[in-house]
């Protein structure tokens, strides 16, 4: 094996060269702590201030202090759930989300049914959208928090959230959205679009590992999750871990001031990829929504083949493809996202989940419809399944 | 997740395929992953097994799984057939795969188990007839 192309950059992408460049100096160099008085620490602190600008100002929060850095997506998805929820109890215990969430949302959320919280999974149609009668529909007196993701991770469908969150504020719930797969690939604005708390991480958008924030309008009130300091204005204890913060606001910034040359190159990506691989390959199925979806996520299936095997004879050859989220793939269940959406088992059973990234050449993507059309081949050559036509 | 030898295995397999003049035909499945095998048999006059060979709409375990047993099957007597166990295969591969994919030797010992009735049923069918005829 020689060639190598990786397309599983909704798993996580690798560190740009500008990111790296703006964290290096804080391992070394600016190593305070960012809460100590002296100098040290003020200069750790100046950091960390410019950071939360810069994520602020991506998402047009009204105040940087309105960001809380936090150890990744998961962390401030756990939070938002629970802290919202607990904070809000004295009004009711029933929340809701999509049956479509990241498992920071939805295992969250079972932790809260277990404290005796009720939740409402609201269903998607075959696109991956969420159905908004059936979410006016679960709206209860007793409903605090609604989360619905901004963009799906496993098939790129963005959500209508200015609408949801409309309807969420004409009841007077708390809305949260999960952009993880969103920043840089869609606009977010939290103002224009009424999003009371946001989640974000650094490394899907070429930043560092362990590292992201949750957005918390000022206003909002939330239990903390970790005590244990008045680190991020006593809402988020444990040092700041300055080299991944710096990394993460300069990753958020370059993301949104990218972000149109960017989608451009994903787009042509993955048209051509797409164009090729129906060319050559028959009997396959692109999943998610036709067009509000995201340009970096390719979520196809193809026929009689099993996904785990494809996923590993192109591995063998160097190619890097996902099958469900990257979290749940050492499961041998199906993805919760496509069998949420009522796709056939068998579509389900054989897609894969392409994500594109900004180093990938047109020669990269010539070598992994070569690969792909021989795993394919050899695999449907002993598939128990058949399909009577096929050609 | 999955050793190399395991992976070596998959990527070619020795069994794979269809069997001419296969007598015996097993299918089985899992439903909850979706897993769909064939395992076919050819069994000569003297109740052994000459040939094995498998299809599989499965991940790298099941199709390893199914290559594993379709080895262990050649030479057995139909008896010694029935007699293979999921736990018979899963001694060859049981630490190079994901425990939750023991499923897979579940599945082959289904089919196994099918192949060998297949057979008789066959066996059985031809008989009739021979009597018919005579």
């Amino acid at each position: 094996m020689n060639k190598r192309v990786y397309l599983d950059n909704a798993a996580t992408t690798y560190v740009s060269s500008e990111v790296l460049a703006e964290m290096l100096p804080c391992f070394n160099a600016i190593y305070g702590n960012s809460n100590s008085l002296h100098s040290y620490g003020r200069e750790a602190s100046a950091i960390v201030d410019r950071a939360r600008d810069r994520v602020a100002h991506a998402i047009n929060a009204a105040k940087s202090n309105e960001i809380y850095f936090t150890s990744g997506g998961t962390e401030a998805d756990n939070w938002a759930i629970k802290g919202i929820a607990h904070a809000y109890s004295n009004k009711g215990k029933h929340i809701i989300t999509s049956a479509i969430e990241h498992h920071a949302v939805l295992d969250a959320c079972h932790q809260l049914e277990e404290e005796g919280y009720e939740v409402t999974y609201i269903p998607v149609d075959k696109t991956g959208l969420v159905d908004l009668t059936e979410l006016l529909r679960a709206i209860r007196k007793d409903t605090t928090l609604i989360s619905i993701m901004a963009v799906n991770n496993e098939v790129g469908t963005i959500q209508n959230i200015k609408a949801i969150a409309k309807i969420a504020h004409d009841y007077g719930i708390i809305f949260h959205t999960d952009a993880v797969q969103a920043i840089g690939a869609i606009k977010l604005d939290v103002q224009d679009m009424e999003i009371d708390a946001l989640t974000l991480s650094a490394h899907k958008i070429y930043g560092p590992k362990g590292v992201g924030c949750l957005y918390l309008k000022n206003g909002i009130r939330i239990e903390n999750l970790i005590s244990g300091g008045n680190q991020e204005r006593g809402k988020r204890g444990g040092t700041v871990d300055v080299p991944a913060v710096a990394g993460f606001g300069k990753a958020v910034e370059i993301a949104v001031r990218d972000m149109t040359i960017n989608q451009q190159k994903l787009r042509s990506e993955r048209d051509y990829l797409l164009k090729n691989i129906q060319e050559k390959i028959d009997y396959v199925t692109v999943n998610g929504h036709p067009h509000q979806k995201i340009n970096g996520i390719l979520n196809i299936s193809f026929d009689m083949v099993d996904n785990e095997s494809l996923l590993m004879l192109l591995d063998m050859e160097g190619v890097a493809v996902s099958i469900g989220s990257a979290c749940t793939s050492n499961s041998a269940e199906p993805s919760h996202v496509l069998k949420a959406m009522k796709l056939d088992d068998d579509i389900v059973k054989s897609s894969i989940r392409i994500s594109f990234g900004k180093n990938t050449s047109r020669s990269d993507l010539d070598y992994v419809v070569e690969v792909l059309e021989k795993a394919v081949s050899q695999l449907r050559s002993i598939s128990a399944v058949t399909k009577a036509g096929r050609k | 997740m999955y050793s190399k030898e395991i992976l070596e295995r998959f990527k070619s397999p020795k069994f794979a395929g269809g069997l001419r003049g296969a007598n015996g035909t097993g299918k089985s499945s899992d439903d909850k992953c979706g897993d769909i095998i064939k395992i076919y048999i050819l069994v000569d006059e003297d109740g052994v097994i000459d040939s094995a060979k498998f299809k599989a709409y499965g991940g790298v375990s099941t199709i390893v799984a199914c290559d594993v047993a379709c080895e262990m099957l050649i030479g057995m007597s139909l008896e010694e057939a029935l007699g293979l166990t999921s736990h018979d295969i899963l001694e060859h591969i049981e630490n190079d795969i994901p425990q939750n994919r023991y499923y897979s030797a579940v599945i082959v010992e289904e089919a196994i188990n099918n192949a060998v009735e297949d057979y008789y049923k066959r066996k059985e069918r031809e008989e009739k007839k021979a009597l018919k005829e005579m």
